[in-house]
């Protein structure tokens, strides 16, 4: 049988996807096409009992397309429940009940922790003041399992010391975490390189496998730190089955919506 | 009952330059736009403005002058790129950035309103977040256990943009507020309602399951129909791609304060027949 042919979004799509099984019961920020991508691509295939609460307020939805915004209104097509935000949503993410979240931002450092805010200068007088972290700061904390995404894999983003921390990964690395009282932590971080995890013990990024045609040098240069490396061979990372892809494209986003953030190099 | 029913300007006149304001709304939907242009044509000075996940909201009040300091979780226009006034501005040292998180603002907020001195969370713990604020985010060890005390934030006055009011200022949210609405307005020591409707008292007696907001509780509201232009006020209108990535490009050319003065801050009636 030859293997279908796919791209580098269907390949971080799918790889995500796979990270999930019938315990996850997500939610999505804005600008999160991947990860929308992968929820229902989940529920879809191998995990029909995953919840996702689409923008944090529509209760398992089967959306006809992905919009152009992920908190847009027509990704609750079909919804079973609209949340209020503060006497549901927040109040199921605070106590873990919603506990998967995907987190990316403009540099991520060793541990997982996120900066989204400021870069360069001083807090106040930044030389890049950027969005900020919105709901990141809050849901790096409550929810237990966290997933990263880049679709830029380079020191840029992957740095050794990050300039301002807006989200919370395993902090200054170690039972840091679990020392401030909060459960879990990072699961696994999918660039458009590699899959990483966590090194138990320091809590450390770790390479999990290569995606097909990188190498380990190769993602060594493009982080800003040295990447734990595993005992024995690196695995490839699995493409995508030909059902994976099928449902991807035809089924959950026919507009190919999980495009827009590699056309604007985020 | 008295009426509270006033104009656009008289509202914008109960801001004086200077306060604290609460606006509702979330990212490209629900802010009360209508009322933002209006405090931008008044050119309002040294506002205190709390957004807590705000866009062209924010970005318009730095870009007209009027804000001192933006207390927010985030800001950006979302798939239309970053907030152009926002960042220059906050690069510049123009504007303070107070930079807190949704949920942390949501607890400032709902202790404001129901007048504590704080409401815990685990939010923002070992984050950055938390070191910005040493007076209003502090650790406090509990019996129970360590939790983030957020000091409650009470602005003197909230705006929201809602569906309908009646001329005795009760409010409906249709068919139910989904964002963060209802804690920016019990936070703020006054409430202004904007609405794209002003409906019958009757209407609300008819179906008083449907009132999101009491009269008395409310101080002033305005008839303000397209109010949230160019964000989307669902489930009626959806945001105005078209207004971003104008408003965006003039920024990117330098023109914003031609594109404000033309396109913008007319006359609000003018400007509801420009978009």
């Amino acid at each position: 049988m030859v293997a279908p042919e796919y791209t580098i979004d269907e390949l971080m799509v799918v790889t995500l996807a796979r990270a999930f099984d019938n315990s996850v019961r997500a939610f999505n920020g804005a600008v999160s096409f991947i990860p929308v991508s992968a929820f229902q691509l989940a529920r879809a295939t191998h995990a029909p009992g995953l919840v996702w609460v689409a923008s944090s307020l529509g209760v398992d939805p089967y959306p006809s397309k992905i919009p152009e915004s992920t908190l847009d209104s027509a990704l609750w097509e079909g919804a079973s429940h609209i949340f209020t935000s503060p006497t549901d949503f927040w109040v199921y993410a605070m106590s873990n009940r919603l506990n998967t979240f995907c987190m990316r931002g403009a540099q991520i450092d060793r541990y997982g922790n996120i900066n989204n805010s400021v870069i360069g200068g001083d807090y106040h007088h930044p030389k890049v003041r950027l969005p900020g972290g919105g709901g990141m700061a809050d849901l790096s904390c409550f929810c237990s399992n966290i997933f990263l995404w880049s679709t830029v894999h380079n020191p840029r983003v992957f740095v050794d010391k990050l300039f301002f921390r807006s989200g919370l990964g395993y902090g200054d690395g170690g039972d840091h975490r679990e020392r401030l009282g909060l459960k879990g932590g990072p699961q696994m971080v999918i660039t458009n390189l590699c899959a990483m995890d966590f090194e138990p013990k320091t809590k450390s990024m770790r390479i999990k496998s290569l995606h097909p045609g990188v190498t380990l040098d190769q993602v060594q240069e493009s982080t800003g730190f040295s990447l734990i490396v595993p005992e024995g061979a690196i695995p490839t990372t699995a493409p995508p089955g030909e059902e994976q892809l099928r449902v991807l494209r035809d089924v959950i986003d026919p507009t190919g919506q999980r495009h827009w953030e590699f056309r604007h190099g985020m | 009952m008295v009426d509270k029913l006033v104009s656009l300007a008289e509202a914008a006149a109960l801001v004086e330059d200077g306060m604290t304001v609460a606006l509702g709304g979330m990212s490209t939907q629900f802010h009360p736009m209508a009322f933002v242009r209006e405090l931008a044509r008044r050119r309002v000075r040294d506002l205190t403005v709390v957004s807590m996940v705000c866009g062209i909201d924010v970005d318009l009040l730095c870009a007209a002058g009027c804000i001192k300091t933006a207390v927010i979780g985030l800001c950006s226009f979302e798939g239309f790129g970053l907030a152009p006034s926002f960042r220059s501005q906050a690069q510049s040292g123009r504007i303070r950035v107070e930079e807190y998180s949704e949920n942390i603002l949501l607890c400032a907020f709902q202790a404001a309103a129901r007048d504590l001195p704080f409401m815990p969370t685990k939010a923002g713990i070992g984050t950055g977040i938390e070191g910005l604020h040493p007076d209003t985010l502090v650790r406090i060890n509990s019996p129970w256990g360590e939790v983030l005390a957020c000091k409650a934030l009470q602005p003197d006055m909230s705006v929201i943009h809602a569906h309908e009011v009646d001329a005795k200022g009760n409010v409906r949210v249709l068919p139910k507020p989904v964002w963060l609405d209802v804690d920016t307005a019990q936070a703020g020591k006054k409430l202004v309602v904007t609405a794209e409707r002003v409906v019958p008292h009757e209407t609300f007696r008819a179906d008083p399951f449907k009132t999101t907001f009491s009269a008395f509780q409310v101080d002033a509201v305005v008839h303000a129909p397209k109010g949230a232009h160019p964000c989307g006020m669902l489930p009626e209108y959806g945001h105005d791609a078209n207004f971003y990535i104008a408003y965006q490009q003039a920024a990117a050319a330098g023109e914003l304060d031609k594109f404000l003065e033309t396109k913008v801050l007319v006359p609000e009636k003018e400007y509801l027949k420009l978009w």
